[in-house]
């Protein structure tokens, strides 16, 4: 077999395997009942993978679920009214995002109270450097005085949303619990010091960054745990109900 | 015209202390006059006696005595016959007679018996029968208490004697007991005595469900404890007694719900069972005595009771084929409300998913689609189907069970989406049937461009969307396509239509309906074509009524699906007790306004599905609520619907029964009258002795009373001036001083 064979061959094969693997188009009628991974954007330099990993992740989840994902990704601005669209919104960065605008609050605050999902997520390079997380925060304690940050409890459903997981993961390892904001009994806000998006950027037909720990197995996790993050905003606490209780308590201990 | 024995009075114009006074003072001078008659010899005795006459008509003179004299007739005594009116004195009495005979027949021997007293006549049932509303309507209760307190407290001549026909099982008064009953009966009569007429000596040989008693409240789901007593004449007949509870349901063959038997050892037999009612709302049950003879009474045999169930909590079955922003939303609303008891289930993984792992590592469980549709599903109050593919997933193996659970009572919403409706296999199927719409089997199954849909004509005026319309008036979200619709089934309700879109396969101006609304059987189905009402709660229109609209929409179409007033238009109620065979009333409350046309159907429970036919309207009641009439309905449950102008109907039940609370008990109570003419002081008598009641004596009655002065004033005073000169001559004469 000749280099170029050999290279059209493997060319083919990945096409085979993408085909394989790319995912159903949305499932309702329209695109927008199905998940979609907006970041929320504050006007400033956003990291240019951002978007590629708001694609995968609804990528990630259309093929590995029956939930309908929106592939075209899309920066949303706190203080426009298109915020208050869709029920999802990440909020990626590594710096101090500064203080929002009065504008910013006011959207955020009505994002909130209508019941939307906001995951933070710290994308600094180590995990001792939390100042963006510290920032937004800050910046959400604006928002929504009346509510504090809890640590969630390891049996909390966002880690039973649709694989079993006994800890957050992303780009790095990052702590083994998530902080939350919980209003009305749903967390609300989900402060991850994991780089989640970092784990799921592509750059062509790679990833864009590589694990911090060095291992395919990591990354899946880190999917597994964006389509966990997905599941749970899709379906709430949807697997805390009463008729999954015996299943998921058998399989957690076999699992051990 | 008689009169009366005269009789003389003084002037009435005298206060009695003054009469007094000048009779003290005729005494002190004729005691005077004495007193001075002895001291003298000479004329004493003319002396005083001109002194007393003239102090006497100096007397009259001031009292001016009159005779009186009163004319009148002598009027009979009167009384009062109280003739016991209920639907009970229908049942058999002596021979071939029915115990009203008998009572028709005892007021003719009390009128021939009593020739001399005035005998009015009276019917009660619930209370005294007014004299223009009898023979016009018959009630089940006979409360004597109430009609004699009625009789006195009325303005017509207080009787001497009331006589009352009955056979003794009054309502009123119960059962003879020592706590009170007496004086409830004493005071009612107001001490007029109480004849008593037993119009019935011997049972007849009956079997009858005396007693049925519901312990605790009717709550849905829940087991209910029906008391029962059946009593027996002979007493042999309650050796061995079964029992057959059943639910009368519409458009089908009664439901079993349970089965007993018992046995008595006096004439009464007394049975426990429980029963289980799934759906809320009212319902009735048919409790019926099961035998191969056939007794004197059969009618008393069955009794149809309605039941009121409630829920303690709403349970809900939600099931989704994907999980979406439009499930999400639905979920979180259902969870929001307390009252309701949700299980959900959401298809999260197809066999083409590549899931990347174990099935250990994932939290997923098999769709319990055997468990849920076929061992719990009765135990719902409503079902969701939310854009779920049957086939795919088997559902449609369950498709005859969901149709009857529907049809016995539940609840169905299919929500639109792109696996739902015809696309996901109900075209043609039994859920298809009993959907409000059609379904098209063939063509387009979607449509993948965006629309506002309208209100239609019935969806403005729907109770259901009134808290939405007031949220947000004329304005709906867009919405991004709808599964495509037939025609609407004659009696559903479209509440949304699509703007420019016709029927599939029409060419008239019908449009698809969007949200459609029906009635099948005892349950009610919802079909909505669109998976985009999640806009409502979140989007602009969310925004802008924080979320409020979404429960506005949400919460009508459950509350209308689980029959909760405040989301239907009217209600149905029965002027009177129904009684088989007889006219019926069926009145509409509230009473809508003049413009709004109102239609009033009627259908029999138990029954194959059958035309519902219209009621005929007649004069409305004092209170403006349009009254239907219904002529001669058999025994047996019936659902009510009424429908305002083009708004979904509402229906209630009722019952109708031949024999009913009043035919429970055929037995007379000979006792019960012999202690109501004892305690009033009256006489219990039988049909073959009503002679031995004592007639009322007569009264005279005064008519006219004159007053007649024995002598003027003026001659009193002339003759006292003469008696006193000649008094005083004689004084002279006789040297007095």
């Amino acid at each position: 077999m000749t280099c170029a064979s050999r290279r059209a061959w493997l060319i083919g094969a990945a096409s085979v395997s993408a085909g394989a693997l790319w995912p159903k188009s949305a499932a309702a009628f329209g695109e927008e009942g199905a998940f979609h991974a907006r970041v929320l954007s504050l006007g400033k330099a956003e990291r240019a993978d951002d978007l590629s990993a708001a694609r995968r992740w609804a990528w990630e989840l259309t093929r590995r679920s029956s939930a309908p994902g929106r592939l075209a990704a899309e920066l949303v601005r706190p203080e426009s009214s298109d915020l208050l669209e869709e029920p999802f919104t990440v909020w990626a960065g590594d710096a101090d995002p500064g203080k929002l605008s009065s504008q910013a609050l006011r959207g955020l605050r009505q994002y909130l109270r209508l019941g939307g999902v906001l995951v933070v997520d710290e994308r600094s390079k180590t995990k001792e450097n939390v100042t963006f997380s510290e920032g937004v925060k800050r910046e959400l304690k604006r928002v929504l005085p009346e509510s504090g940050i809890v640590e969630l409890p390891r049996q909390h459903v966002v880690f039973k949303s649709y694989y079993i997981l006994d800890q957050p993961m992303g780009r790095r390892p990052g702590p083994d619990h998530i902080e939350a904001i919980v209003r009305g009994g749903m967390a609300q806000v989900l402060f991850l010091n994991h780089d989640l998006l970092g784990a799921l950027a592509r750059q062509g037909d790679n990833w864009a960054h590589p694990m911090e720990v060095n291992s395919a197995a990591a990354r899946e996790q880190a999917v597994r745990f964006a389509v966990n993050l997905a599941m749970y905003v899709l379906c709430s606490d949807y697997k805390d109900d009463q008729v999954h209780a015996p299943f998921l308590m058998r399989r957690r201990l076999k699992k051990r | 015209m008689g009169s009366s024995p005269e009789s003389f009075r003084f002037s009435e114009d005298l206060a009695p202390w003054a009469q007094g006074g000048v009779l003290i003072l005729l005494l002190l001078t004729v005691a005077l006059l004495a007193l001075e008659a002895r001291a003298h010899d000479r004329q004493r005795l003319l002396v005083f006696v001109s002194g007393v006459c003239a102090a006497l008509l100096l007397c009259f003179a001031v009292l001016r005595p009159t005779l009186l004299t009163a004319k009148g007739n002598e009027v009979s005594g009167m009384a009062v016959a109280l003739v016991d009116g209920s639907h009970r004195l229908e049942m058999p009495g002596e021979g071939a007679r029915t115990r009203a005979d008998s009572a028709a027949e005892a007021v003719k021997l009390l009128q021939s018996h009593w020739k001399n007293a005035r005998l009015k006549t009276r019917t009660f049932d619930s209370g005294l029968v007014p004299k223009d509303e009898e023979g016009k309507h018959i009630d089940s209760s006979s409360d004597l208490l109430q009609a004699l307190r009625e009789l006195g407290a009325g303005a017509e001549e207080r009787p001497q004697a009331i006589v009352v026909l009955s056979d003794g099982r009054l309502t009123r008064p119960g059962e003879v007991t020592d706590d009170g009953w007496e004086e409830s009966v004493r005071q009612a009569a107001g001490g007029v005595p109480v004849h008593t007429v037993l119009l019935a000596q011997t049972a007849p040989a009956d079997r009858s469900i005396r007693k049925v008693g519901l312990t605790g409240s009717a709550i849905a789901h829940q087991p209910l404890t029906l008391k029962l007593e059946i009593g027996c004449h002979p007493v042999e007949s309650c050796a061995e007694v079964e029992v057959v509870v059943r639910e009368l349901l519409e458009g089908q063959e009664p439901v079993e719900l349970v089965r007993g038997t018992t046995r008595g050892d006096d004439g009464v037999a007394e049975l426990e069972l429980a029963v289980t009612l799934e759906r809320a709302g009212g319902r009735v049950i048919e409790v019926s005595l099961v035998s191969d003879e056939a007794d004197d009474v059969p009618e008393n045999d069955v009794r149809i009771i309605p039941v009121q169930v409630r829920r303690d909590r709403l349970r809900m079955l939600h099931v989704a084929g994907q999980p979406t922003y439009d499930v999400r939303a639905l979920r979180m609303f259902l969870k929001s409300d307390e009252s309701i008891d949700l299980v959900s289930f959401f298809i999260l993984r197809t066999m083409n998913d590549q899931v990347g792992a174990s099935a250990d590592e994932l939290a997923l469980i098999p769709f319990p689609v055997d468990e849920l549709f076929d061992q719990h599903l009765k135990s719902f109050d409503a079902v969701i189907l939310q854009d779920i593919d049957a086939s795919t997933y088997g559902l449609d193996r369950y498709f005859p069970s969901i149709r009857s659970y529907v049809l016995e009572g539940g609840g169905l919403i299919l929500v639109g989406g792109q696996t739902g409706f015809s696309s996901g296999g109900y075209a043609g199927s039994e859920v298809g049937e009993i959907l409000p719409v059609e379904l098209p089997l063939a063509g387009e199954l979607t449509t993948r461009s965006s629309f506002t849909p309208d209100y239609t004509s019935a969806g403005r005026v729907a109770p259901l969307l009134r808290s939405l319309r007031t949220t947000l008036g004329e304005e709906l979200p867009e919405m991004s396509g709808a599964n495509i619709l037939g025609r609407a089934r004659p009696s559903a309700v479209v509440l949304w239509e699509h703007p420019t879109l016709g029927l599939p396969g029409q060419s008239g101006d019908e449009r698809m309906p969007v949200l459609a609304l029906g009635e099948v059987g005892d349950g009610r189905t919802i079909a909505i074509s669109v998976d985009s009402t999640h806009q409502l709660r979140f989007g602009a229109i969310g925004a802008a009524t924080g979320g409020r609209a979404y429960a506005d929409l949400w919460s009508g179409l459950l509350g209308w699906l689980m029959r909760d007033p405040r989301y239907e238009g009217a209600q149905t109620r029965l002027e009177g007790v129904c009684i088989a065979g007889r006219d019926q009333v069926i009145l509409v409350e509230p009473a809508p306004p003049d413009d709004v046309e109102t239609k009033v159907t009627l259908e029999k429970l138990g029954t194959q599905a059958s035309e519902a036919r219209p009621l005929e309207r007649i004069a409305p009641s004092e209170t403006g609520a349009p009254r239907y009439l219904v002529r001669g309905l058999r025994s047996g449950g019936y659902a009510a619907r009424v429908q305002l102008g083009k708004a979904p109907p509402t229906r209630s039940v009722f019952t109708c029964e031949e024999g009913g609370e009043a035919w429970s008990d055929s037995r007379p109570d000979p006792t019960r009258l012999a202690r109501i003419a004892e305690t009033t002081g009256g006489a219990a008598v039988r049909l073959d002795t009503i002679s031995k009641l004592p007639e009322p004596t007569s009264t005279f009655v005064t008519a006219r009373r004159t007053s007649t002065p024995v002598l003027p004033p003026w001659l009193w005073a002339s003759l006292a001036a003469v008696f006193m000169s000649v008094h005083w001559i004689l004084r002279r004469a006789s040297g007095y001083a």
